[in-house]
C-alpha cells in the first residue's frame, strides 16, 4: 500500500523506484505512528522526539536513537517529514524535524482508520456485554 | 562537526563514535554528530560506556543504513522470513533425525520371514554397527537440544528461541570434535552440515511473530516425530547404516518443500509489490544447497564417472562448493541490486539526453 496521499506510481520503473527507493507502508506500525503524532504539533529534534514518543505511549515506548534516526531517514525518503532547522546547544548539533503536509495527510488518514476500529470494536463489546448480563435468578415457587 | 575535534572529550561520546563506525562513513560525517548528541542526552550524567543495548541498536542501525545505502533497505525483511522458514526446516528434521537415532531391532519385512524360513537371515547393518547405548550415535543429544528450541517459540519467547537455537548450533559444531575424541559413532557430515546453515540464518529470527507462525514449528515437529518411524530400517534394509540412506532421501524432499515454500510466498507477496521472499530465497541459497547435496553431487558424479550414487570426494567437492558459492551470492545480488537502483533513480543513465534511445 502507498502513503495515502502519494502519487501512485505509473508503469513498470516508477513503481519499483517508488516502492523500493522511498515508500513508508500503511497501516503504520505503531513507532512510525507516534513519531509521526510526536511532531504534530510542532518540529522537535531528536531527543525531544524520544521524549514525546515515551509520554504518548505512557512510557510503553523508548526509542533508541539509532532506531529512531533509521525511522527519520525513512520518513524523510518518503516526504512523510523533512528537516525544519539545526541549532547548535552546549556545543551539540540538534535537527530539528517537521511533519510534511504528506505526512501530515497521512497521519490523519491513519488516525481516521483507526477511529473507525476503536468505534468499531467499542460497538461490538458494547453489544457483547448487552447480551451476556446475567439476568435476574428467577424464584421458583417464591415466598409470598 | 569533524570526527577529528572529538579527541579530547569524556570517554562516553569516544565510546559512542567509537561505536558508530557501524554507519557508512558519508552517512557518519554527516549524521554523526546528531546521533552521538543524542545518545549524551539520553545516557545521563553518570553513564560512563555505552549499555549492550545502545551498542546493539548502533549497530543495528547501521547495518540497516548500510543496506539502505546499496539500495536494498528490504534486505533485513527477507532475512527474517529466511529465519522463521529456516527455523521451520531445522527443527521437523531434528525430530525426523531423533527418531532415526533409536537402536531398537529392526522390524522384520515380508522378506526376513522367507529368508529366515531358509534359515538365510541376516542382520541389517544399522543393527551391527556401534552404538550409544539406547541410541545410534551421539547426535541424540544434538537434535535434543534443537528441539527444546520449539518450546520458547511457542511459548512467545523469541529471545530463547535465539538461544536455544544458537545453542543447537553449537552443539551440531561440537559433535563432530566430541566424537573423534570418545570415538563414538556421530550423524553423518552431510545431515550435520545443512543443519548449522540452517540454524545460522534461523539465528534472524524476528523478535514480533503472530501466533500461527509461533505455533507452526511444534506443529511441524509433531508431525515429523510422526511420519518417521515409517523411515526405520526394516530387517531386509541390511544396506543402511545409521541414517545413510534414508538421509541422504529425506534431505533433498526437504529441499524441495522449502523452495516451492520461499516460491509460493514469494508469488504472494509479490503480487503486493513485497520482493523480500527474494531475498529469503538468497539467504536460504547456502541451506538448500547443502540439504540437496546428493542431488548436486550425484549429478557431477554421474556425469564425469557413471557412478549410481556420489562418492566421497563428489559429496566433499560439492559441499565446498556450495559453502563458497551460497553466501557469496548474497553480495552479488545486492551489488546487482545496487547497480539497478542506480539506473532506475536516473532513468536517463546510458540514454540519449535528447532522443531518449539506449547509447
Amino acid at each position: 500500500m502507498w502513503p495515502s496521499s502519494a502519487v501512485r506510481p505509473h508503469g513498470p520503473t516508477r513503481y519499483l523506484r517508488v516502492r523500493y527507493i522511498a515508500a513508508v507502508d500503511t497501516p503504520l506500525r505503531e513507532p512510525t505512528f507516534l513519531i509521526l503524532t510526536a511532531l504534530a504539533r510542532e518540529p522537535l529534534h531528536g531527543y525531544a522526539i524520544i521524549g514525546e514518543v515515551a509520554a504518548l505511549s505512557d512510557g510503553r515506548l523508548t526509542l533508541r536513537p539509532g532506531t529512531l534516526y533509521g525511522a527519520l531517514d525513512r520518513l524523510t525518503d518518503a516526504g512523510l517529514v523533512a528537516v525544519d532547522r539545526e541549532e547548535t546547544v552546549d556545543g551539540r548539533l540538534r535537527r530539528y524535524y517537521r511533519l510534511s503536509p504528506t505526512g501530515e495527510t497521512t497521519l490523519a488518514a491513519e488516525t481516521e482508520r483507526l477511529r473507525r476500529n476503536v468505534e468499531a470494536a467499542t460497538a461490538r463489546l458494547g453489544a457483547r456485554s448487552r447480551a451476556v448480563r446475567p439476568t435476574a435468578p428467577r424464584t421458583a415457587g417464591g415466598l409470598a | 562537526m569533524s570526527e577529528d575535534r572529538h579527541t579530547g572529550t569524556n570517554d562516553l561520546e569516544r565510546r559512542y563514535r567509537r561505536l558508530l563506525r557501524a554507519y557508512p562513513g558519508d552517512y557518519r560525517r554527516e549524521r554523526g554528530d546528531e546521533i552521538v548528541g543524542t545518545y549524551l542526552e539520553v545516557a545521563g550524567p553518570d553513564r560512563r560506556r555505552p549499555s549492550p543495548a545502545d551498542a546493539a541498536d548502533l549497530v543495528r542501525g547501521g547495518l540497516r543504513q548500510r543496506l539502505r545505502a546499496v539500495g536494498a533497505p528490504d534486505l533485513a525483511p527477507g532475512v527474517r522470513l529466511a529465519a522463521l522458514l529456516a527455523f521451520l526446516t531445522a527443527t521437523p528434521l531434528a525430530a525426523a533425525w531423533m527418531v532415526l537415532e533409536q537402536h531398537t531391532p529392526p522390524a522384520a519385512g515380508p522378506l526376513t520371514a522367507a529368508w529366515l524360513a531358509q534359515g538365510q537371515h541376516t542382520p541389517p547393518a544399522v543393527w551391527n554397527a556401534p552404538y550409544v547405548g539406547p541410541f545410534l550415535s551421539l547426535g541424540v543429544g544434538v537434535w535434543l537440544v534443537w528441539l527444546l528450541a520449539v518450546l520458547p517459540l511457542a511459548l512467545g519467547s523469541v529471545r530463547w528461541t535465539r538461544r536455544l537455537t544458537g545453542a543447537a548450533v553449537l552443539a551440531t559444531v561440537a559433535v563432530l570434535p566430541l566424537a573423534a575424541l570418545t570415538g563414538l559413532p556421530r550423524p553423518p557430515l552431510f545431515v550435520l552440515l545443512p543443519q548449522v546453515a540452517l540454524g545460522l540464518v534461523a539465528l534472524a529470527l524476528p523478535e514480533r511473530l503472530p501466533t500461527a507462525a509461533r505455533l507452526l514449528p511444534l506443529v511441524a515437529v509433531g508431525a515429523a516425530a510422526v511420519a518417521a518411524p515409517n523411515l526405520l530400517p526394516r530387517a531386509e534394509d541390511f544396506y543402511v547404516s545409521y541414517y545413510g540412506w534414508t538421509a541422504s532421501q529425506i534431505l533433498p524432499w526437504a529441499a524441495a518443500a522449502l523452495l516451492v515454500t520461499v516460491l509460493l510466498i514469494g508469488v504472494g507477496l509479490a503480487v503486493r509489490g513485497d520482493l523480500r521472499a527474494g531475498w529469503a530465497g538468497v539467504v536460504l541459497a547456502t541451506p538448500l544447497g547443502l540439504m540437496s547435496l546428493h542431488v548436486f553431487a550425484g549429478a557431477v558424479d554421474g556425469v564425469l564417472h557413471g557412478a549410481p550414487r556420489p562418492g566421497w570426494s563428489a559429496l566433499a567437492g560439492t559441499a565446498v562448493a556450495v559453502t563458497v558459492l551460497g553466501p557469496a551470492l548474497l553480495p552479488a545480488t545486492i551489488a546487482l541490486r545496487r547497480r539497478v537502483t542506480a539506473r532506475l533513480a536516473t532513468p536517463t543513465a546510458g540514454r540519449c539526453p535528447t532522443c531518449g534511445t539506449a547509447r
